[in-house]
C-alpha cells in the first residue's frame, strides 16, 4: 500500500491551488442539500460553506486518505469571511498544514486554507481539524 | 434584528436525511462510504452512516445568514469542534445566542454560541461566531 502523504507531510506543506469555483448546478444541489423553509436568500451569492466544503475535499484526496485504506474523523473547523463570494466567481483556494502529529495509532492534522479572487485579493479563510485513523472495514 | 446580549438567535429544526447526504456528497464532492455505502459503514465503529460534519455546520451558517443577513458573509468567523456524528433521519436542531457584544476598531461585534445538537440533546457540533453588527 503506498504510504499516504498525511504520513510524511511536514508542517508548512502547502496545497493547492485549488479552483474551488462554484457553478450554479453545484450551488443548486448543495442548497437542496442543506435547505429548508427557513433558509436564507443568497441572491446571486454562494452559501459560503461550499467552497469550505469542496476545498476539503480536494485537501483530504491530497493527503492520500481514503485512497490509503484509512479514515478520518472531521474534529475542529473554523471559517472568516471577508466578503461575500457569487456564484461562478473564480475562487482559488491555497492550503498550509500547520500541524500533523501522531498520538497512538491516530494522527492529527490541522491545515490552514486562504481563499483568493482572481486579482489574488483575500476573500476569506479556514482551517480544518482532521484525526485520521487506521480504521479499515 | 437582535443587538442584545442574551437574545436568541432564529435557531430551527431539520431532520437530516440520507437524500440530504446523498446531496451533499454530490455537491462537496465528499463520497467517503461512510457517509454512503451502508455496508461500509456498519464494519466502521459508528456502525451505520453518518452525515458530513459539514452538513450541520452548514446548517448552523444558515442561521447566522438569517439572523446576521448583511455582515455574516462580510467579517463573520465561526470556530466549532464535531461532538457527535448526526445519523441519517435524526432531526437536529440549531440554536445560538448572543453572549457577548465587544468594541473593535471595526465596530460592535457580537459573539455568539452556536450549535447543533441531536435529537437526545447531545451536541454535534458546538462552538462560537463573532458577527459584526450594522
Amino acid at each position: 500500500m503506498t504510504t499516504p502523504l498525511i504520513s510524511t507531510a511536514a508542517v508548512g506543506h502547502e496545497f493547492g491551488p485549488y479552483d474551488v469555483t462554484i457553478s450554479s448546478e453545484t450551488a443548486n444541489i448543495y442548497t437542496k442539500a442543506i435547505g429548508g423553509f427557513e433558509s436564507p436568500d443568497y441572491g446571486d451569492a454562494q452559501p459560503p460553506l461550499i467552497m469550505v466544503a469542496i476545498a476539503l475535499t480536494k485537501l483530504i484526496d491530497e493527503l492520500g486518505i481514503f485512497s490509503s485504506g484509512l479514515q478520518t474523523i472531521h474534529a475542529g473547523q473554523e471559517v472568516g469571511w471577508v466578503r461575500p463570494v457569487k456564484i461562478g466567481e473564480k475562487i482559488y483556494a491555497v492550503g498550509k498544514l500547520a500541524g500533523n502529529s501522531a498520538r497512538g495509532n491516530n494522527r492529527f492534522a490541522t491545515v490552514k486554507v486562504c481563499y483568493e479572487d482572481k486579482t489574488g485579493t483575500n476573500v476569506g479563510s479556514s482551517s480544518t481539524t482532521i484525526i485520521v485513523t487506521a480504521e479499515q472495514p | 434584528m437582535i443587538h442584545s446580549v442574551g437574545d436568541k438567535l432564529s435557531g430551527f429544526t431539520r431532520k437530516i436525511t440520507q437524500e440530504r447526504v446523498n446531496s451533499y456528497a454530490e455537491a462537496s464532492g465528499d463520497h467517503n462510504p461512510i457517509h454512503l455505502n451502508a455496508a461500509y459503514a456498519a464494519s466502521t465503529k459508528f456502525g451505520t452512516r453518518i452525515a458530513h460534519g459539514m452538513l450541520s455546520l452548514a446548517l448552523v451558517t444558515e442561521m447566522l445568514a438569517i439572523d446576521f443577513p448583511k455582515t455574516w458573509h462580510s467579517g463573520g468567523n465561526i470556530k466549532v469542534r464535531f461532538s457527535a456524528p448526526v445519523i441519517p433521519g435524526e432531526t437536529v436542531k440549531i440554536h445560538g445566542e448572543i453572549t457577548d457584544i465587544t468594541e473593535t476598531d471595526l465596530g460592535l461585534i457580537a459573539i455568539c454560541s452556536i450549535g447543533c445538537k441531536k435529537p437526545d440533546g447531545t451536541n454535534a457540533v458546538v462552538g462560537q461566531a463573532t458577527v459584526p453588527l450594522e
